[in-house]
């Protein structure tokens, strides 16, 4: 039984498209009035995984748990619900208000009431002024506007949000992004939000999935996501990580500090989880390196030479590689300007806590 | 400017003017004849005494309302048994491909074979009676063929015409996405729901085609009416036929009358059958 506080609940979740396993083993809860969000990349079975959740396709094996009952036998249209979807899938014949107060009028709310919230609805969204419009004209980022209105109007316990602003411009998506943020507020519903914009998902959930090919590589905090990447695949995904192989040396176990040799050279990784192996890949973050005057002297200082400097205003971003190996190219990245020009050599020094383990032996 | 605006209707030229020409001659020359022009025995003049001669028979009467009732009966039948059949077929699965494959047979065999067909097989010693009488059901063969309600002739029509149907409405049900059903379905619209607020309305346009179509071509039916229909009313064609043949005199020209009365009822028959479709679905989906 899933405690009161759980408003969603999938467990061992598994799909088949014929042959074709799109969902396995999938777990996960989500409590009342979170935000969970789907990331991986294409085809890896997010949208599959809401049009579970919201019922329009059968699970092989596994259970959808909403408020603690089992949707197994609920179809769609009585689940508490409501999806808004990659494709936008409005309805062609129907205004823009209309398509709005669609699950409205279907929940047999009075005229009155209806026009009522899909004002408000279509205000938050900015489409207050196309409410008489048929789908077909609008912009591509108005129907997908539509299409989240839709979904949110109809205030249900769960939103399931399909990449629900990947057609705004930047502006509109922080405008509206702040909207689904203070409705969510208001009204306590729990999201699952599938996006492709790491930024979007690293601010607004309160619990990060990282899917690829059916699967959940790692679950959790956004931070913690961040910062301890089960595998390399993880590591890559969210974020820009900087990947490499090291060979464990020597451990002192009371400090749980180990050396390492790595492409870098010697180096000190400091870990609270031992590695799964002698010969593991870790990862580190550009923003991890800091840039020293060559001559300083500290723990886990490296010499590299750089290769192609990209000063982004607050921020720099430069590619190097160890010195005499240029096969093995990191990028590091500091705040604010740094004095450093192409081809120049520079001395970097990585925390050995910014050094991390992934749970993935070298092959 | 000036001439670009014209060039698209010069290039229409070549394929609208005989389109144009031989529609307006058809017409013209019934609506002419009915009204005096083009007599064959007499002198040209007008002359509207073939329309009040033709609108004060009984029997015309009769003639009509027995058009129009086959060709709104066929027609409705015919959407009415193609629709839920092709919502069906909406997304395939094994064997779909067959069925459709075998609901459009129909349409390769010529209508007045199916007739004959049809009259064998319910004929006084035909296969139907026989049966009926060697399974014990009835004691004595019925007569069903040329019927006086015409039963007969409205089956021939939907067999011949529900494959039409099938196939317009088919197109636009298919252009139905899965994701547009199942958004609706997320909306908490039920099956019922989803047919008159999504389904009815996207298709609105398919099935208005598909009883306008059925609707023209079963007014306008003289195959099915002669082998199989009642003996004791006829169709508006036979009907035209029967007057040009009966009247030496001005037979041409009160045939012409029927002919433009059922120009009329295919028209105007058909738009309004339509219209109420419209009203129906607008309304249902309200
Ligand atoms: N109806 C279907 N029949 C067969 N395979 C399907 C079907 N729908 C999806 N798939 C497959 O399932 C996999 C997952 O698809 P899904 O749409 O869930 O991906 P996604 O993670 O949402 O991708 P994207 O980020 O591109 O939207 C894909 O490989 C896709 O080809
Ligand atoms: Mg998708």
């Amino acid at each position: 039984m899933a405690q009161a506080s759980t408003a969603l609940s999938v467990r061992s979740a598994s799909l088949r498209y014929g042959t074709f396993q799109a969902l396995s083993e999938i777990s996960f809860e989500a409590s009342q009035g979170q935000l969970v969000t789907l990331l991986g990349p294409s085809g890896c079975g997010k949208t599959t995984l809401l049009k579970a959740i919201a019922g329009f396709i059968p699970l092989d094996g596994g259970t959808v748990e909403i408020k603690g009952q089992d949707m197994q036998d609920v179809p769609p249209e009585k689940r508490d619900t409501a999806m808004c979807f990659q494709s936008y899938a409005l309805f062609p014949h129907l205004t823009v208000a209309d398509n709005i107060g669609f699950g409205l009028r279907q929940r047999r709310l009075g005229a009155q009431d209806i026009a009522t919230r899909v004002a408000a609805v279509a205000e938050q969204v900015g489409l207050s002024s196309q409410l008489g419009k048929l789908p077909g004209q609008l912009s591509g980022g108005q129907q997908q506007r539509v299409a989240l209105a839709r979904a949110m109007a109809v205030r249900p316990g769960v939103m399931l949000f399909d990449e629900p602003l990947s057609n705004l411009d930047a502006k509109l998506r922080d405008h509206v992004r702040m909207e689904i943020r203070a409705l969510q507020r208001e009204h306590g519903f729990t999201a699952v939000y599938v996006t492709h914009d790491q930024a979007e998902a690293l601010a607004m959930s309160d619990l990060v999935i990282v899917m690829r090919a059916g699967v959940i590589e790692q679950m959790g905090r956004p931070e913690d996501i961040y910062r301890f990447p089960a595998n390399r695949f993880v590591a890559d995904f969210i974020g820009t990580a900087n990947i490499m192989p090291l060979r464990i040396l020597d451990v002192d176990r009371t400090r749980g500090e180990y050396k390492v040799s790595s492409p870098l050279g010697e180096a000190v990784v400091r870990s609270d989880t031992p590695p799964v192996s002698d010969h593991i890949y870790a990862c580190w973050r550009p923003e991890d390196a800091q840039i020293t005057k060559p001559t300083a002297d500290a723990q886990n200082r490296f010499e590299v030479r750089v290769t192609t400097r990209t000063f982004l205003g607050s921020q720099c971003d430069f590619s190097v590689h160890p010195l005499g190996d240029a096969t093995n190219r990191y990028r590091i990245q500091t705040h604010g300007f740094a004095p450093v020009s192409e081809g120049e050599t520079i001395g970097v020094v990585i925390a050995p806590d910014a050094i991390r383990f992934l749970a993935e032996a070298v092959r | 400017m000036k001439r670009q605006r014209l060039t698209p209707y010069l290039l229409l030229l070549p394929g609208l003017f005989p389109i144009v020409a031989f529609m307006s001659l058809v017409v013209g020359m019934a609506v002419s004849q009915s009204i005096g022009y083009f007599n064959f025995a007499g002198d040209d003049r007008f002359s509207l005494e073939f329309w009040e001669g033709m609108l004060s028979q009984n029997q015309f009467w009769r003639v009509f309302w027995y058009s129009a009732r086959i060709a709104i009966l066929s027609s409705l039948i015919s959407v009415m048994l193609a629709y839920p059949v092709a919502l069906w077929l909406r997304r395939p699965f094994p064997g779909s491909d067959l069925i459709s494959a075998m609901i459009k047979a129909p349409l390769l065999v010529h209508g007045l074979v199916a007739a004959f067909l049809f009259v064998n097989f319910i004929s006084f010693q035909g296969f139907l009676n026989v049966a009926l009488v060697k399974l014990g059901l009835i004691d004595r063969p019925i007569r069903m063929q040329n019927d006086s309600y015409a039963i007969g002739v409205v089956i021939l029509q939907v067999w011949k015409n529900m494959p039409l149907a099938f196939l317009v409405i088919t197109g636009s049900v298919r252009a139905i996405g899965d994701d547009i059903l199942d958004a609706a379905r997320d909306l908490g619209a039920g099956s019922l729901a989803r047919l008159r607020r999504v389904i009815l309305p996207l298709t609105l346009r398919a099935l208005q085609a598909a009883l306008i179509l059925i609707f023209i071509g079963a007014a306008g039916d003289w195959s099915f009416q002669v082998v199989a229909g009642p003996t004791n009313i006829q169709s508006m064609a036979q009907f035209m036929h029967r007057v040009q043949s009966d009247n030496a005199a001005h037979g041409w020209n009160e045939a012409a009358v029927v002919a433009v009365m059922l120009m009329a009822l295919s028209l105007f028959g058909s738009l309004t059958l339509a219209g109420l479709m419209q009203l129906i679905v607008r309304r249902m989906g309200r």
